[in-house]
């Protein structure tokens, strides 16, 4: 199932786009409220500016003194006052005004003219009205005005004075024909066209960036869903059809989604991806396939194998005068252990059991060929010394992996009990006599076959008594070893024998097998297991 | 499990083998056998701690006496009860110079 996501990407990088966007809206307009009030300010400033100049021309600098003996009346006076009241209602002005601050501490001021703009909901102050100074701001400007000697001096109040609202006053010294400073010219300006002016371009700002909000995010969902969402959600349906189907696609990824970015980069990975995942699939398909085909022909080797090594019982049914039972039972498919038995002529028996050093199926193909070697040799009617040197030279000859063998061989005269034997390095044969124990012969050993070249082998004879037990096996019995490394030595094997010292060779296996399996319990195989019981009974 | 101690000294190579060489471990002191021969001219196997060895591991020994009859002469020493019996079983006392 393809599972859906619980939040979209577009819904995601949508939400930061808006985030961005309102703080870029908020900082647009900082700066652009900012340098445009100044610019706005700038302009009005020397508006006001030059007002005061036309408005100091229209003023008789050189008697002021004329003014303020006048007591607010005469000729001369009104006719000034009238030029400053069409100048204060012609330049957009809302209050244009003559002081005398007084000179000590500028504490207060006197009004020598006073005209307001008639629109406004302002009164004129009457011909010397004395009232204090508003504030130090402004006592700073005037005295900077008269001991500075300052061109011109500028107040701005847009902080929030609610009883005159915002406005800008530019001062002017009136200086007479010496240059000194008579009197201050005041040219006061409201702030109200500005404030409005900015606020409609506040607005503006807004809505523009409102616009462009909404057609960035609509265009980003549309350019996100052709370019993003489409294609990783191609890309998702392509991995999990794969998942399924475990098969390539009928149309690769690359070819529906033509895209030289990072998207298109994901498409080919995937394409590559499932290439790989195939080749893999394939391969290990195929070494599955050569796994199960050595599987067969070792199974069938194991058979062979098996079928090399006489494997009927009992093997010689009209004979009387012994009974022989034999087991092979490899660690892996194939070993390299084996017994073999035959009669080489009508009276005499030969037993052998060999174990070649290591295991599988080097162990295996060399076992074969001893097998063969040392049979042919028994057949021709060799003594076992001569059976075990012939048989070294032989292997020796053709030798290149030093593999050797460990051989007990016996010749047994059926009509007599006499047994001939030779012992290449194997381990020692364990007998049983009638109405005895189970012990080991510890016979006369030669080296190991195939190890050294030109050794002479040894033989030695026995005779056993009718009711005379011999068993015979490989190094895997008695170091058969259990889960904490412990063997299970001969001692132990030699007790497991002495339970039934009666039993048919059949039975001796059988025992041998469960003591074995008993002591070893559920600790791996590791060596071949390969064991012979001959019973002599003798003629009846 | 087998641990493979060598130490050297003019020409003479002591192997201290520790656990058990069988067919398992033998192709790792084949190896260690292979690269380590050159220029020496006695070789001493040290058997103390020898816990077992199998036929795969008699296998390596006889490689190794057959390569120090070229070189010069190869020995065994310290060998327990265990490993003796198996040399003794297998004709190995024979051609080793056991110590």
């Amino acid at each position: 199932m393809n599972k859906k996501p619980k939040r979209h990407i577009a819904v995601k990088s949508i939400v930061g786009i808006v985030l961005l966007l309102v703080t870029f809206a908020v900082i647009v307009s900082i700066i652009g409220y900012r340098s445009f009030s100044e610019a706005l300010l700038n302009q009005y400033t020397e508006g006001a500016f030059l007002t005061a100049k036309a408005a100091a021309r229209l003023v008789d600098s050189d008697h002021i003194d004329e003014y303020v003996g006048s007591g607010g009346t005469g000729e001369k006076y009104e006719e000034t006052w009238a030029a400053l009241d069409s100048l204060c209602n012609t330049s957009g002005s809302t209050f244009i005004y003559v002081i005398l601050p007084d000179r000590t501490d500028y504490a207060h001021i006197t009004f020598l003219f006073s005209t307001i703009d008639h629109n406004s909901s302002y009164t004129v102050y009457s011909f010397g009205y004395l009232r204090d100074t508003t504030n130090d701001e402004y006592r700073e400007k005037y005295r900077n005005i008269y001991e500075l000697r300052s061109e011109r001096e500028l107040v701005i109040r847009n902080k929030g004075y609610i009883e005159t609202g915002n406005h800008i006053t530019a001062m002017i010294g009136l200086k007479d024909y010496k240059g000194d400073v008579q009197a201050i010219l005041c040219v006061q300006r409201q702030m109200d066209v500005m404030s409005k002016t900015l606020s409609s371009y506040m607005h503006r700002i807004y809505l523009v960036l409102v616009i462009m909000a909404l057609l960035v995010i609509t265009g980003q969902a549309l350019y996100l869903h052709r370019v993003l969402l489409k294609p990783i959600n191609q890309i998702s349906e392509e991995a999990e059809r794969f998942s399924t189907e475990n098969k390539p696609a009928e149309k690769r990824l690359q070819e529906l989604i033509k895209s030289n970015d990072e998207i298109g980069v994901l498409a080919g990975s995937i394409d590559r991806m499932e290439d790989q995942i195939q080749d893999y699939v394939d391969n290990i398909t195929r070494i599955t396939a050569e796994k199960e085909r050595i599987n067969t022909e070792l199974n069938l080797a194991t058979r062979i194998q098996a079928a090399m090594l006489p494997h009927i019982f009992p093997p010689f049914p009209d004979r009387s005068e012994f009974d022989i039972y034999a087991s092979m039972d490899p660690a892996k498919e194939v070993g390299g252990d084996f017994y073999d038995y035959f009669l080489i002529d009508e009276d005499h028996l030969g037993l052998v059991i060999a174990d070649v050093s290591g295991k599988g199926v080097p162990a295996a193909l060399f076992m074969m060929a001893s097998k063969i070697i040392l049979a042919s040799a028994a057949k021709m009617g060799k003594s076992p010394a001569q059976i075990l040197t012939d048989t070294n030279a032989a292997i020796c000859a053709n030798n290149r992996e030093e593999m050797f063998i460990t051989v007990w061989l016996g010749v047994l005269e059926i009509s007599t009990g006499r047994l001939t034997a030779a012992n290449a390095g194997h381990e020692y044969p364990v007998l049983c006599a009638p109405g005895a124990r189970y012990e080991l012969f510890k016979d006369k050993h030669g080296f190991v076959i195939g190890g050294m070249d030109n050794i002479k082998y040894k033989e030695y004879e026995l005779t056993l008594e009718p009711g005379s037990r011999l068993f015979i096996y490989t190094d895997g019995v008695p170091e058969a070893t259990d889960g904490e490394g412990n063997m299970f030595g001969t001692g132990r094997m030699l007790d497991a024998l002495n339970r039934e010292t009666r039993a048919c060779p059949k039975d001796v296996l059988r025992n041998v097998r469960a003591a074995v399996d008993d002591f070893v319990k559920d600790a791996e195989q590791f060596d071949d297991l390969t064991m012979l019981c001959l019973e002599y009974r003798g003629k009846q | 499990m087998l641990n493979i101690n060598k130490t050297a000294e003019n020409g003479t190579l002591t192997i201290a083998l520790e656990g058990r060489l069988d067919t398992v471990t033998a192709p790792a002191l084949e190896q260690e056998l292979r690269n380590s021969l050159e220029g020496v001219t006695e070789l001493d196997f040290d058997l103390a701690k020898l816990e077992y060895i199998s036929s795969a591991g008699l296998r390596v020994l006889l490689l190794a006496q057959k390569e120090m009859n070229v070189r010069g002469e190869m020995k065994v020493r310290r060998v327990n009860e265990i490993v003796s019996e198996i040399f003794e079983v297998t004709g190995f006392n024979d051609i080793l110079t056991i110590e």
